[in-house]
């Protein structure tokens, strides 16, 4: 068994294009990147070698650190909606009618491309006329506030769209984990007496482990790079209250003509995932991958 | 099964390859092409989109060996792209650029021509004063400005009929509009300030008639921000919010959105280009009873103020450029001069873009607002190039967010004085 | 035996369970549904948002029905758009890419879990910090790295774009499945004779279905949606896709609102199909992969 699952040809065979691939179009490009980063360059002219003071500004621009913090409480919101997003797996995996028609409807807000949702939730934050305020001026608030320019509010109404957008995609992949536990487990524990909650914390929470840390990490690293819906709907704005990295970087990069600085932005917010992963890898840490048996 | 994975590589394989070459055009021999990159795509500028089509076929069917090539894309993907390709010196022959501080990093990497030759040679005196010369660095000319655009403000007759107001004057006069149609309950002015420049605007009117027309040229050329006028001019920007001057939530609308609450009458006023007079005039989706009551004012004066009336914030927009890099940079240069000719009153007739080149309004038919704005562009002393195309990119970029924290009161005016000046002086 | 036993012994309780189970069951739904809402709104927005003109999107509220429909939006699209080409390419480059990146993924998913090599969790991590490199900052050497191979231009270079920055996500969803299939059947194959190519294509790969389809849905909303790199590395329009289509209606000054609906509703429709469809196997591939284990 063992000598034929370590066939180094076959391993080589199975692994190597795709290594070869992601080298040449993810981590050579990046290299590149934070070797740009050293340097003085507008991405149009001739590049001039500074060293690392883009790194060095980059640590004193307070600017950059409001956008890490902004996208730090993405990344922490996301992962505490995951536990939403769970519930609704696991109801919907239990014997309820028309689950999978539920499944299907929420996956539907993911169908559609950010210049969509943005145009949506745009229409729904309209400081007179979007659907919130209509409503709570209906509900009796003369006077509520403008959401998106408000500095107080604009994280937090930016982050309903994000959650609202994401929710098919976490329970389908919840969902077919459950789905992929075998009847017989749950249906001993059944016959054991146990109720649907403790089926859900005992047998099926433990199975789906692995799952829900890939989430975790799918979802903090999303975030951190999160870019589109927050540049279309504020643009980073009022006053970069809603910068976040990736939009602080695009902006450096590609309007502001700074390449050099942008690039080592961009490495920046890399390195930052990176110790991200590895703190919630830490974090979720256990001994061996529970098996089937 | 081994040779089942390999037939599934050599698959792959042949697919990607037969892509590729249906990818692969070839050039062929005596025949010049010129590629063209534009911003007008049907679907949004289709008048703009026909005669640049229309010129290009005059065009090949008078040079026969010439094949003209184009590209169109959204504006904003225009400039990411443009950068993309002149990072990897790629641009294409023949593009548009916009002026000043947009113009320089491509200048001073080398990537675009000099077109004083064209500007010496044909094209010599075609042009408004003040509009080439915004494409010029260093005594060379690198684009030839295809539109001019100036800034006024757009009233509601209407709205103001019916609360007995007067076109404004003065600063006062207009303080006096904005206050009884806000106690009216009617959103004065309707501002996008989600995008900066849209702010900026009213910023630049108020330096300009405080304290002169040349003041913020000055004070942007030699990166000095201290001039006690300009926090001054800030500051009667507070006031104007105070006095709930904008619509509500503005910082977070974009220009779009702002302009709607004009076009559907919920506000009084707006400042934007001249762009927007087709929507007043000639676009056939607009209806003629909504057209009727829209007029246009100068900017009003400020009392004891250095500034005139007869100045204007605005400029030329887009300029054509020639690649540097060009293969067929001589010829590029011909179609330029030859689109600059003939785009030249056709635009304003057909696409309700005011050229940059001189027009004689006294041949030509045009609706009455059209000719009222080309008569005060043709007696105008000064047009002040916008801010932020004056700038810098990388103060431009500032620029934009401290129009939106002084419009939002996060900074006083002084600060936002002092910051301007930081963002100018790091040079970026 | 045991459920009779308990059930007799408390069928009073049972009852009263039973009750409150209904009602709790009615919340329940109520809640499914009020979520199923919130995710339908936004198509039957965008129906509505396709019939307006500019003016009446900004004006009227966003559920209220267009004051006369407009469906020369939709006609004006197909003229003036060149809808017909883009859509053939948007589906071309979707499903080349999404069968590239289903099949690479699935390589290197089993050999990193199923097989023993030294290098295998340095492979992992390969793939894991791919996850976090963000798009934009690896445009500019991506382009020069196309151009030198002359791929700039056409769908080789967006095919390959997207299956290397979907090849880390696909990996991480299908991870957690193949960590927790059954060894036993392994063994029993080896036992057999059978080689590790065997193996995996004919008893591995359709025990997986269920996860292939949930990773192909989700490649499919990204390649679908995707506009960054098509926008960069296509420039003729013969070539461009759906994504880059709706921009023909963002104007230098002006916007064509309705236009942008009607392509977004054009551009829906096929995803919307093909999803429906796949989500089925989702729950199939389940029932066909246990029927094997």
């Amino acid at each position: 068994m063992d000598k034929v699952m370590s066939n180094k040809r076959i391993i080589a065979l199975y692994v190597l294009p795709s290594i070869i691939l992601i080298m040449a179009i993810i981590y050579i490009p990046i290299v590149l990147t934070g070797y740009y980063g050293l340097m003085r360059w507008n991405g149009i002219g001739s590049m001039e070698f500074i060293g690392f003071d883009n790194y060095s500004a980059l640590l004193k621009d307070d600017k950059f650190w409001d956008s890490v913090m902004h996208s730090l409480v993405f990344a922490l919101l996301s992962t505490v909606t995951l536990a939403l997003y769970l519930i609704v797996a696991l109801v919907l995996t239990g014997n309820i009618k028309g689950a999978n028609l539920f499944r299907k409807i929420y996956l539907l807000p993911m169908l559609l491309s950010s210049v969509a949702i943005a145009q949506l939730w745009l229409k729904v934050y309209h400081p007179t006329t979007g659907i919130l305020n209509t409503l709570l001026v209906s509900l009796g608030f003369s006077d509520p506030p403008a959401w998106l320019s408000d500095p107080k509010y604009v994280l937090g109404a930016l982050f309903v769209p994000i959650l609202w957008q994401y929710a098919g995609f976490y329970i389908l992949i919840y969902y077919a984990a459950l789905k992929n536990i075998p009847n017989t487990l749950v249906e001993a524990a059944l016959i054991d007496g146990a109720t649907p909650r403790q089926i859900a914390i005992r047998i099926k929470l433990p199975l789906i482990m692995e799952v829900i840390k890939v989430t975790i990490v799918l979802a903090v690293v999303g975030s951190l790079k999160y870019f589109d819906l927050i540049f279309v709907m504020t643009g980073g704005g009022p006053n970069g209250h809603s910068e976040v990295m990736a939009s602080y970087m695009y902006r450096q990069a590609f309007k502001a003509f700074d390449f050099g600085y942008g690039s080592a932005i961009g490495f920046f917010l890399l390195i930052i995932c990176l110790v991200a992963t590895w703190v919630i890898r830490k974090l979720t840490e256990t001994k061996d991958p529970i098996q089937y048996s | 099964m081994k040779r089942k994975a390999i037939a599934v590589w050599a698959l792959m394989l042949a697919l990607v390859m037969v892509v590729s070459a249906c990818g692969s055009s070839g050039g062929s021999g005596d025949k010049v092409t010129i590629n063209m990159m534009h911003l007008w795509p049907e679907g949004t500028s289709k008048t703009q989109y026909t005669l640049v089509k229309e010129i290009i076929d005059s065009y090949e069917k008078e040079h026969k060996n010439v094949k003209i090539k184009t590209e169109i894309l959204e504006n904003e993907q225009y400039k990411d792209k443009l950068k993309v390709l002149s990072g990897s010196n790629t641009l294409p022959d023949v593009g548009l650029a916009w002026a000043a501080g947009f113009l320089e990093p491509y200048v001073t990497a080398n990537q675009f021509a000099s077109l004083d030759d064209l500007l010496q040679g044909d094209l010599k005196d075609k042009f408004v004063s003040g509009t080439a010369e915004a494409y010029a660095l260093g005594g060379k000319t690198y684009a030839l400005p295809v539109e001019l655009n100036i800034v006024p403000v757009y009233y509601n007759k209407e709205i103001f009929a019916k609360y007995n107001l007067q076109v404004p004057q003065t600063w006062d006069d207009f303080k006096n509009v904005v206050k009884t149609l806000a106690d009216n309950g009617v959103t004065p002015i309707t501002l996008g300030g989600k995008e900066g420049w849209t702010g900026s605007f009213w910023y630049m009117y108020l330096v300009d008639r405080l304290g002169g027309a040349d003041l913020l040229d000055k004070a942007i050329a030699t990166n000095d921000f201290s001039d006690p006028k300009l926090a001054e001019a800030a500051k009667m920007l507070q006031e104007l919010v105070d006095m709930g001057a904008f619509n509500k939530g503005f910082n977070g609308l974009s220009n779009d959105e702002a302009k709607s609450e004009f076009n559907n009458e919920k506000a009084g006023m707006y400042a934007m280009g001249t762009w927007e007079v087709p929507n007043f005039t000639t676009n056939p989706d607009v209806p003629q009873e909504f057209k009727d009551k829209i007029g246009f004012f100068r900017f009003p004066t400020v009392t004891g103020g250095a500034g005139t009336s007869d100045t204007w914030v605005g400029g030329p927009g887009v300029g054509l450029f020639v690649s540097e890099k060009s293969k067929v940079k001589d010829e590029a240069k011909k179609f330029v001069s030859y689109f600059i000719q003939q785009w030249g009153e056709k635009s304003v007739t057909e696409a309700g873009v005011i050229p940059a080149t001189k027009v004689d309004t006294s041949k030509i038919n045009l609706p009455p607002m059209f000719i009222d704005l080309l008569n005060e562009l043709g007696s105008a002393k000064k047009v002040t190039l916008y801010a932020d195309v004056q700038m810098k990119p990388g103060a431009a970029q500032e620029h934009y967010k401290l129009i939106q924290a002084l419009f939002g009161k996060e900074i006083t005016p002084e600060d936002f004085a002092k910051k301007t000046d930081d963002s100018l002086k790091a040079g970026k | 035996m045991k459920v009779a036993v308990q059930a007799g012994m408390h069928r009073k309780d049972v009852a009263s369970r039973s009750i409150a189970s209904k009602v709790g069951s009615a919340a329940l739904y109520i809640a499914l549904s009020v979520i199923a809402i919130l995710q339908i709104i936004p198509l039957v927005w965008l129906l509505f948002f396709s019939l307006k003109d500019s003016r009446e999107i900004f004006d009227l509220p966003p559920l209220a029905l267009p004051r006369h429909p407009k469906w020369e939006n939709y006609s004006d699209v197909w003229s003036a758009g060149n809808i017909d080409r883009y859509f053939l390419n948007s589906v071309f480059i979707t499903a080349v890419s999404i069968v590239l990146t289903i099949l690479l993924a699935s390589f290197v998913t089993y050999a990193v879990t199923r097989m023993k090599w030294k290098l295998s969790s340095a492979v992992l991590g390969l793939f894991m910090i791919g996850l976090m490199i963000p798009v934009h900052s690896t445009l500019i050497p991506l382009f020069s790295f196309y151009q030198k191979l002359h791929l700039i231009d056409t769908p080789v270079s967006v095919i390959l774009s997207y299956t290397a920055f979907n090849l880390p996500i696909t990996i991480m969803i299908m991870l957690g499945f193949y960590t927790v299939l059954p060894r036993e059947v392994e063994e029993a194959a080896i036992m057999d004779g059978c080689s590790v190519n065997r193996l995996f294509f004919q008893i591995i790969v359709p025990m997986t279905v269920s996860v292939v389809m949930t990773a192909a849905i989700i490649n499919m909303i990204y390649n679908w949606n995707e506009f960054i790199f098509v926008n960069t590395f296509i420039s003729s329009d013969s070539m461009k896709t759906l994504t880059v289509g709706v921009q023909n209606f963002v104007g230098q000054y002006q916007t064509n609102w309705g236009a942008i609906g009607a392509t977004l509703m054009i551009s829906i429709m096929p995803i919307l199909i093909v999803f429906l469809l796949l989500s089925n196997r989702i729950v199939e591939g389940i029932a066909a992969g246990s029927v094997k284990g």
